[in-house]
């Protein structure tokens, strides 16, 4: 059940009814059930349930023992033991037949035989992110946060909740627990700001994020035929569709949650007003970012260990990062790219920039976050090429070619975009709405700010986004791309 | 007021304003659904954009172009729909190409649009009026051009191009036999008026028919019907006129004695090919079928006259010289005299040219006669209703059509 198709609005909104119909201590209980009933719908998920329920299982009774039990060797490998086989999944689903290729690959470099796995593995929905969710309850319960939960059924609607098991963002047990057992009561207010975020969602995946994908596809679908700077634009696009896209699914999850009384976690703080690269990554992702950061980056010593040891620490959270993505030679380049030039500008910071603290020029600004995009959105050619599946030798041979043509006469350049779907009215509303989008993000809670104007603006602005949607939307043609990792 | 009543009373107030601010955001909904109806691209409830640009243009009072690329059963089903109830035709005619020769000046009425369409079968004859009833348009009078296949039982009798799915609708809701005729699921089709990529779809034609562009269908195919401009008569290519009926090219009415004599020769060997194809007698079921045509007509309150055209000399001749293979043929045209008269339904015309007067440039070719040659046997339709009111329309039996070889006459 995709969150853009009508099915999904029709279920959200009968959920919706029925959670704030209910009393308050049976809220979290329905909407176990409607978490799993929006989890069954898809029959490939229905079949893989059990490791949605396993993974729970599993976790839930891994906090109960760690919270008893004292002997650290015995709690050390209670969650050795929870991240093996919850991860197992992972990596059975996720990473078996890359491995095994590679293990294949080197085997066949020693002069052994190769048998490569021939799996072609669906991972059930949303896999890596219910993982997460649980294998970071179990390391909470291990550090001794938070108290355990007892209830099984209250924690299975924390690794099960509907909104956020599509592409998260990542949650913290900690702070659903509280919303789960004090549901808040119903208030206008909230609705209202969560029904204008999901809009706000649509807008961006419908309307953006899927024209922008008309191009972008277009062109590394079929690298051999595009010129350097098609290329070149594909890359740079690429990234503000990856962010209308993701962001766009995060909204419609936040708002779904907030019309059902729940705050989740922001997944993005105007990523692209970014100055620097770490700024940028402060910004990105931030439920995926925190969660590497508290379970990953500071049990291998973060940045507590000298100069050495924190730059390999950063390198090596960039490439669990982009492992986490999938299984793909494209995905772990770009990790490992991203945690190349994390820790090269940490260097350059600390070598070059420890005294200026001054307020730099808006121009100087401007160009930090300019440069901030650029590197990103190269940075994201290896994330690309995994995705799209590009191969690299058009891209690296076409990306030289058609240049002189460009400058030659950039206006048949431009006029040739309309091809790909970059063109005429179309064109202005990409423009315009992604300046719009982005300028509003900028200034903050978008859902929060739209309670705050008064009621022309408001209806202006749903009207625009609505009509927006209907004249310019790609509808029933395309999946969320997080949807998938 | 206790907890339980303000709760309620609470609820009731949020879920009203939450159902208002729904209904204030329905205007796009409405606006979605009305210019989707309206613009309708693919035809789903205005037609098809080939028949309904060709319809258009028809009801405005244009001659269209292109007549040879016309979807003629997809005009004709379209035009019924869509003729206004005050400009309902009192007149229409149907039949094959030979009845699209009768225009309004034949006819003797403005009031008039020939339904006929190019190879025409019974099933054709019989939806092309039919329409007309389902849209509650039934005319006064139905001018029916009987092809001589009408009376023949075999497949071969069918045209391709025929609507069979509109004949299993009008065998089985109104002369209730039994087919495999299904409703159609509304719902599947309407659910397009709720769909926003047909509303976009809608969008980007009206657009493109605003800025003057091609305008093109689902397949990309350009539309090519266009407003006849100009001297009508001086055309390159047929046209379909206002009234239904077709003017052949400027060239093809211009042809001398020889011309015209060559297109009947040629049409000789190819007789049967044209939906006779070994008919050998009459089909009863297609007898009784032709009785419930009728009876259903009239029980519409539309007044039925049949038209036999003629064929040129020379064809009929060759027929007769011909007469064992063109046995069924033969026999329709004294079938159909002993039912006028038994019915006293009004018969106009013969299939035998010579029992008409009939000379060879009455006809285009072997199967079509000019208007000349229509006036020598048809008054028009109100002289026959005159004839009708005052009891002295001709006996078909007055008129006996030659059916055997014996017959021949020289010419």
């Amino acid at each position: 059940m995709e969150f853009n198709t009508p099915l999904f609005l029709g279920f959200f909104a009968a959920a919706a009814v029925i959670n704030y119909a209910l009393p308050r201590m049976l809220r979290p209980y329905f909407l176990l059930i409607a978490s799993y009933a929006f989890y069954l719908y898809d029959p490939d998920n229905a079949a893989l349930v059990w490791i949605l329920l396993t993974t729970t299982a599993i976790s839930w009774a891994a906090g109960l023992a760690l919270e008893k039990i004292q002997r650290r060797a015995v709690r050390v490998a209670i969650v050795t033991a929870s991240f093996l086989s919850c991860g197992g999944f992972l990596f059975y689903f996720k990473y078996l037949g890359f491995f095994d290729e590679i293990f294949s690959s080197f085997l066949s470099l020693l002069g052994g035989k190769a048998n490569v796995l021939q799996l072609d593995l669906v991972a059930p929905l949303g896999l890596s992110y219910f993982i997460f969710a649980g294998l970071g309850y179990v390391v909470d319960q291990y550090r001794r946060k938070y108290p355990a939960e007892k209830n099984p059924l209250m924690y299975g609607v924390f690794v099960s909740f509907f909104p956020c098991i599509f592409t998260g963002p990542i949650e913290r047990y900690d702070r659903m627990s509280r919303q789960f057992r004090h549901p808040r009561p119903f208030s206008y207010n909230r609705c209202a700001g969560g029904a204008f975020r999901m809009l706000w969602g649509y807008f961006k995946k419908m309307v953006l994020a899927d024209n922008l994908a008309v191009f972008v596809s277009s062109i590394f679908s079929k690298p051999e035929n595009s010129t350097g700077p098609q290329l070149l634009l594909a890359i740079l696009i690429f990234s503000m569709q990856l962010y209308m896209d993701f962001s766009g699914c995060c909204d419609i999850a936040i708002g779904g949650a907030r019309i059902l009384g729940f705050d989740l976690l922001e997944n993005f703080n105007a990523p692209f007003m970014a100055t620097s690269f770490s700024d940028f990554w402060r910004r990105w992702h931030m439920s995926l970012t925190g969660w590497f950061r508290d379970y990953l980056y500071i049990p291998l010593g973060g940045s507590r260990h000298g100069k050495v040891r924190h730059y390999i620490n950063l390198v090596i959270v960039f490439l669990v990062s982009g492992l986490w993505h999938g299984a793909a030679w494209g995905y772990v380049l770009w990790g490992l790219v991203s945690g190349v030039l994390s820790a090269a500008e940490v260097i350059w910071q600390k070598s070059f920039a420890k005294n200026s603290h001054a307020k730099p020029p808006l121009a100087v600004v401007w160009l930090q976050r300019v440069g901030t995009y650029v590197l990103f959105s190269l940075s994201l050619t290896f994330f690309m090429s995994a995705l799209y599946g590009v191969d690299w030798s058009y891209l690296t041979t076409n990306i030289t070619l058609g240049w002189n043509t460009f400058f030659a006469d950039p206006n048949a350049f431009c006029a040739g975009l309309s091809a790909f779907g970059l063109g005429g009215r179309k064109l202005i509303v990409l423009i315009f709405g992604t300046a719009a989008v982005l300028t509003a993000e900028s200034r903050g809670n978008i859902a929060a700010w739209i309670r705050r104007q008064n009621w022309s603006i408001r209806w202006t602005l749903y009207y625009a986004l609505g009509l927006g949607i209907l004249f310019y939307g790609a509808f029933g043609q395309s999946v969320f791309i997080y949807q998938q990792y | 007021m206790n907890h339980m009543a303000k709760t309620i009373l609470r609820r009731l107030y949020y879920g009203t304003k939450i159902l208002c601010k729904f209904a204030m955001i329905s205007p796009i909904l409405l606006f979605m659904v009305y210019f989707s109806y309206k613009v309708d691209r693919s035809g789903l409830f205005q037609g098809a954009l080939g028949p309904r640009t060709v319809v258009d243009l028809m009801l405005s009072g244009h001659d269209v172009t292109n007549f040879e690329q016309m979807d003629e059963r997809g005009v004709v089903s379209l035009y019924a729909q869509d003729v206004p109830e005050n400009e309902r035709p009192s007149v229409i005619g149907i039949g094959s190409s030979r009845v699209l020769q009768f225009n309004r000046e034949v006819i003797g009425t403005d009031s008039y649009f020939s339904m006929g369409v190019t190879g025409a079968d019974v099933r054709d004859n019989m939806t092309s009026y039919y329409v007309m009833v389902r849209a509650g348009k039934a005319p006064d009078v139905l001018v029916w051009s009987v092809d001589p296949w009408v009376l023949y039982g075999s497949e071969k009798a069918f045209d391709s191009r025929a609507d069979s799915e509109l004949y299993n609708e009008f065998l089985t809701k109104v002369l209730g036999v039994e087919t495999d005729y299904e409703e159609p699921d509304k719902v599947e089709l309407w659910k397009a008026l709720a769909d926003p990529a047909y509303f976009q779809g809608n969008m980007d034609y009206y657009m493109a028919i605003r800025s003057g562009a091609a305008v093109t269908d689902d397949e990309g195919n350009e539309i090519p019907f266009k407003a006849v401009t100009g001297d009508v008569y001086d055309n390159d290519a047929s046209i379909k006129r206002s009234d239904g009926s077709v003017l052949y090219s400027k060239e093809f009415r211009e042809q001398n004695q020889d011309q015209i004599l060559f297109n009947a020769m040629s049409a000789c060997n190819t007789f049967n090919s044209v939906h006779m194809e070994g008919f050998t007698e009459l089909s009863a079921k297609q007898e009784q079928a032709f009785d419930a045509f009728i009876r259903y007509a009239q029980s519409n309150g539309t007044t039925v006259i049949l038209v036999l055209c003629p064929w040129h000399p020379y064809l009929y001749d060759f027929l007769l010289w011909q007469e064992d293979d063109h046995q069924g043929f033969l026999q329709v045209e004294n079938w159909i005299r002993q039912y006028a008269h038994d019915n006293q339904v009004p018969l106009y015309g013969s299939y035998d040219p010579l029992q008409l007067g009939m000379e060879e440039m009455d006809f285009f070719d072997g199967l079509h006669c000019k208007d000349i040659g229509l006036k020598k046997f048809f008054p028009g339709v109100p002289a026959i209703l005159q004839q009708i009111e005052s009891g002295s329309v001709p006996d078909a039996l007055e008129i006996t059509p030659r059916t055997t070889a014996a017959e021949r006459c020289p010419w």
